[in-house]
């Protein structure tokens, strides 16, 4: 079993669902050993009591408490992670596939101090921004974010995020002269971030492709046009100025929403199987199918007979002996 | 059957009997859901098509007196007229194939004989049967918007929180699970998206970031007209489905109605009603109604 899964959802939601869980699962050996280590304080400042719910009010989550006890070992068994790629994705530009949305917390409207924090705990080395520059030293440019290019969709244009691409980060387009002169203020760049510093809120980035993950190592960085600014990004700005819209209606009025295929594409997305379908239900857990059951097999095995039966009706055989 | 908010007597709570249980029927119809889960999966079948098929099945029954037809007979019907709608064609000979084997495990396949032919007419008469007796409604999935909350919510979670979470996974067993009773028939598509997604979160203990000092929660946006008591409620059913499976044996099978004249006995099977030999034309025009039903 997940341990931290489990403790994350321990913590959540207290000691109640600790003695469910001790109860239910009392027959299962992985547990056991988890129940130890999961019931201690975790690393980093101790809690005042360690097993107290999150939440006041735990009361009216009983029923869901005693579901989670229930189905434990189902719920926290490792095999159980999606096959998602672990890497951040490239933003789909393409609007057919489905129906790509503003970020969430816009909807949400969530206060700028929020998304600046979050934005910064969340940024990683090699995500792909996108921004305006705002002004060009002798030792590099600042660029204001505007947007993300990679992994997570974030709304951060009001935030007045800046980047430096210092001067070795800015590769030159010709034998001579700066490497800073082909830029102007204004000029949209893509680039990659190279360095965080989370606490002072800076970021380095750079116009190399060796500052991307290898699978991203394709993307152009550099000047872009306005054209290339990602879906959400524009998707966004829409909402930013018909603040009312629903995000039901965008995504219903979207032409990815009525792709035929987008089921299929979004499940790829997400990293879920269909072929080995998910079930909380013990009975139809993928241990309990047999490919002897499926239809193609049984097809074959009944085709087989038939034509056995054909040829001894037929009397065939009796040549063949 | 009345439309949402009301469940067909079959899944809710007028299904109750006394102590709270599920009245037979019910427990019948949770019974072919899963024997209609179980069959899909053994044909291949994709979670939309199998979703139709239990909702096809549930819409009949909702009409029609479970005296009346076999339901396992219908069941199949409705796999393979879910399958059509679907985009997922199926043939009828695959689905007598496995629901025979999901009724006689060690027997041997089918003989092609007169009852595998008149097993398979009645497939086909049955699904005229089921397009007939449809009301008017156009009929929306959950699925495709569940897909399309996880893509937003996962990108306004922590990259590292999320793969450590299988929360996809869970709402998708948690939305095929819960067709083994109508909650669709009962709410819309978009609240059961949206309470599945709520329902996971808290069994992983999942916090959507700065919950607390948004305008709207992140439920709320996704669905405007969705109220926290309806959420409580559809996280309540969806639990209970868990609790009626521990409750009802799924095997041995339910004790087949009085013999009715002509019932075909080899898979338990009950011919139609009504034998009026539709035509071909008939069956193709049976098909171009219900898609004009929006199914």
């Amino acid at each position: 079993m997940d341990r931290d899964l489990l403790r994350q959802s321990l913590n959540c939601h207290g000691s109640s669902l600790l003695s469910l869980l001790r109860s239910e699962q009392q027959d299962n050996p992985h547990f056991r050993s988890l129940l130890g280590s999961a019931a201690e304080p975790t690393r980093g400042p101790p809690p005042q009591q360690p097993l107290q719910g999150r939440k006041e009010k735990r009361v009216d989550n009983i029923e869901i408490q005693k579901f989670i006890s229930k189905k434990a070992d189902l719920l926290f068994a490792l095999s159980w992670k999606s096959d998602a790629p672990a890497t951040s994705e490239i933003n789909e530009d393409s609007e057919d596939h489905y129906a790509v949305m503003p970020p969430l917390e816009q909807f949400m409207e969530i206060p700028s101090m929020d998304r600046r924090e979050l934005f910064f705990r969340d940024i990683e080395r090699g995500d792909i921004v996108i921004g305006r520059i705002s002004s060009i030293r002798e030792f590099g440019f600042f660029m204001v974010l505007i947007c993300l290019g990679s992994g997570i969709m974030r709304d951060i244009a009001h935030l007045e995020i800046t980047a430096l691409c210092p001067l070795r980060d800015v590769p030159s387009h010709s034998n001579h002269g700066d490497p800073l002169s082909y830029y102007q203020t204004g000029d949209i760049i893509r680039a990659g971030i190279k360095d965080i510093d989370r606490y002072h809120e800076k970021l380095a980035v750079s116009l190399y492709s060796s500052s991307l993950p290898p699978h991203l190592s394709g993307i152009k960085l550099g000047v872009i046009s306005s054209e290339e600014l990602p879906l959400y990004y524009r998707r966004s700005v829409e909402l930013n100025s018909n603040s009312l819209e629903s995000y039901e209606n965008i995504m219903q009025s979207s032409l990815g929403f009525v792709n035929p295929g987008v089921v299929e594409f979004l499940l790829e997305k997400l990293g879920i199987d269909e072929s080995n379908p998910p079930s909380l239900m013990r009975g139809l857990q993928s241990k309990n199918f047999s490919e002897d059951d499926f239809a193609s097999a049984l097809r074959k095995k009944q085709s087989a007979s038939w034509a056995l039966k054909c040829i001894l009706i037929s009397g065939f055989h009796q040549y063949l002996l | 059957c009345e439309g949402l908010g009301h469940y067909c007597t079959l899944g809710g709570a007028a299904a109750q009997g006394s102590e709270g249980r599920p009245a037979p029927e019910a427990r019948v119809h949770f019974r072919v859901a899963r024997f209609i889960v179980e069959a899909g999966v053994n044909l291949g079948m994709r979670s939309i098509p199998i979703a139709t098929a239990c909702i096809i099945y549930r819409k009949f029954f909702c009409e029609t007196n479970l005296d009346a037809y076999d339901p396992y007979l219908i069941a199949m019907s409705s796999i393979y007229l879910a399958g059509k709608v679907k985009e997922q064609r199926l043939r009828t000979r695959d689905i007598i194939n496995v629901s025979n084997r999901y009724f006689n495990p060690s027997g041997e396949p089918l003989e092609l004989d007169s009852r595998f032919w008149e097993l398979r007419d009645s497939i086909v008469q049955c699904e005229l049967l089921i397009l007939r007796s449809m009301p008017f409604q156009v009929f929306q999935h959950s699925h495709k918007y569940l897909l399309h909350y996880l893509v937003s919510l996962r990108n306004w979670l922590n990259r590292h929180s999320w793969q450590r979470t299988p929360v996809a996974v869970a709402v998708w067993a948690l939305l095929r699970d819960s067709y083994h009773r109508g909650l669709c028939l009962g709410f819309q598509a978009q609240h059961i998206a949206v309470a599945v997604l709520y329902l996971a979160l808290q069994v992983y203990g999942v916090e959507v970031p700065a919950e607390v000092e948004a305008e709207k929660p992140w439920w709320q946006v996704f669905s405007d007209d969705l109220t926290k008591p309806i959420t409580d409620n559809i996280v309540s059913d969806l639990i209970q489905i868990y609790t009626i499976d521990t409750e009802i044996p799924l095997r041995p099978w339910p004790s087949l109605p009085k013999e009715k004249p002509g019932m075909v006995s080899c898979l338990g099977t009950l011919p139609p009603r009504r034998h009026d030999g539709w035509s071909p034309e008939d069956q193709l025009g049976g098909l171009v109604v219900l898609l004009e039903k929006g199914w």
